[in-house]
């Protein structure tokens, strides 16, 4: 995993969201915290190229995301805040295989990627099942489906274990630490990112820390007094 | 998300989709071509049956197809007021008809099969570089996949008025549910992208 912003920085209507920002990223765990607006969705969305930078430059494994979005989407797969407008079939094995489509895939090796990867998730069972009858954990395993069958090189997810109960949490957490994949995570659950390589924090649009996880939180906790 | 689809192994489900919609196509084409009562009611009865055989039940039949039924009793009270008896009882059969064979379809389709055969339907039109086919099979998927939620959406925010005491009136129901629409359109679309499914050529 490559990932550079140089000098990359995010305006909406006249505010400025992420102030022009630098760094690289290349560790294999990512988190990524800070308080409500301060940024980190910004800066996440930028690394799959959803939000473009107002100047600047996002290269993520050698593409820049304003030139190659194709590419970088491809590259990165994104996992939203709420798995609800993840998927976006109703019948989990059909969105599945929507996002093979632009692959031209045969409908065997089409219906093969998803077996694969619905096994892999062991959520074979809820193939052919509507995605509002599935719980909130099953419904975050069938976003990661969806998403990991492409076989991204990175994996960004923002908040996946928000507005899920213990037991889902537990099902979720159990779920990131298996994954073999380059991730970022964006989680208010700190036990979640704690041991991961490296954190990084956003405060009021400016990253505030970047450093191992027990430096940053420690001063998140600081900033959140 | 909830879904039309409705899972089960009728003739109609049996069917190739490809076959399932030219023969809707053909029979919305033909239905044009009756103006007297009788073959219009004999229609309506045959489309009556080819719906009941997909095993929905009354009364979850009659939730699905209640708005649109209103829809069309409007138009044929409508053409009632300005035409005759004649006319909108060929109106009312002719509209239930086709509304009971295009429900049908919808709830023996699966959203994948409607994009898979849009999506082929629509290459002639992006071999003379007029559309893109995958595009259109995708916005037509979505629209199909759309409608019980935005229905969903309705009946919440009807509900959330009745929660706070308030009556729901017109605007008060149309505003939020525009605008909630619109926002999870934005959200759908983003994840479209995210996940890479709509190609840029």
């Amino acid at each position: 995993m490559d990932i550079r912003f140089e000098e990359a920085e995010a305006r909406f209507e006249g505010r400025t969201v992420l102030h022009p920002l630098t760094l690289s990223l290349s560790e294999r765990r990512i988190g990524i915290i800070g308080l409500n607006g301060s940024g980190k969705t910004t800066f996440a969305r930028m690394i799959n190229g959803l939000v473009t930078p107002s100047a600047g430059h996002v290269v993520v494994n050698g593409f820049d995301t304003v030139k190659h979005g194709e590419k970088v989407r491809a590259e990165s797969g994104f996992i939203f805040q709420n798995p609800q407008n993840q998927i976006i079939l109703p019948i989990l094995k059909e969105d599945i295989a929507l996002g093979l489509k632009s692959r031209k895939l045969s409908r065997q090796q089409s219906d093969a990627a998803v077996d694969a990867v619905l096994d892999r998730f062991g959520i074979s069972h809820l193939a052919t099942r509507r995605a509002h009858e599935l719980s909130g954990g099953e419904l975050q395993l069938a976003a990661l489906a969806s998403v990991l069958v492409t076989e991204p090189d990175i994996l960004i997810m923002d908040e996946p274990t928000n507005q899920l109960d213990l037991k889902n949490r537990e099902l979720v957490r159990r779920t990131i630490e298996g994954l073999g994949e380059n991730i970022i995570v964006i989680s208010h659950d700190l036990e979640l990112v704690e041991d991961f390589d490296r954190m990084l924090l956003f405060h009021e649009g400016r990253l505030a820390a970047d450093g191992p996880p027990a430096d940053t939180i420690r001063r998140y906790r600081e900033l959140a007094r | 998300m909830k879904t039309l689809y409705v899972e089960g192994d009728s003739l109609l489900h049996r069917l190739p989709p490809r076959a399932k919609l030219l023969g809707l196509a053909a029979a919305g084409i033909a239905l044009f071509f009756f103006r007297s009562i009788p073959p219009l009611a004999l229609a309506a009865l045959l489309c009556a049956a080819i719906y009941a055989s997909l095993g929905i039940g009354l009364r979850h039949s009659f939730a699905r197809l209640r708005p649109i039924f209103l829809t069309i009793a409007v138009v044929a009270l409508f053409t009632l007021l300005v035409g005759s008896t004649e006319e909108a009882a060929t109106v009312l059969l002719r509209l239930t008809s086709l509304m009971l064979l295009a429900a049908a379809v919808t709830a023996a389709t699966g959203i994948g099969d409607f994009i898979d055969e849009i999506t082929l339907a629509a290459r002639p039109l992006e071999r003379i570089g007029l559309v893109k086919a995958a595009d259109i099979g995708l916005s037509i998927g979505l629209v199909i996949r759309f409608v019980p939620e935005i229905l969903d959406r309705y009946r919440a925010i009807k509900d959330a008025h009745y929660a706070r005491g308030l009556k729901p009136r017109i605007l008060t129901l149309a505003v939020p549910l525009i605008i909630l629409t619109l926002k999870n359109a934005d959200e759908i679309a983003a994840a479209i992208d995210a996940r890479g499914i709509r190609t840029q050529k």
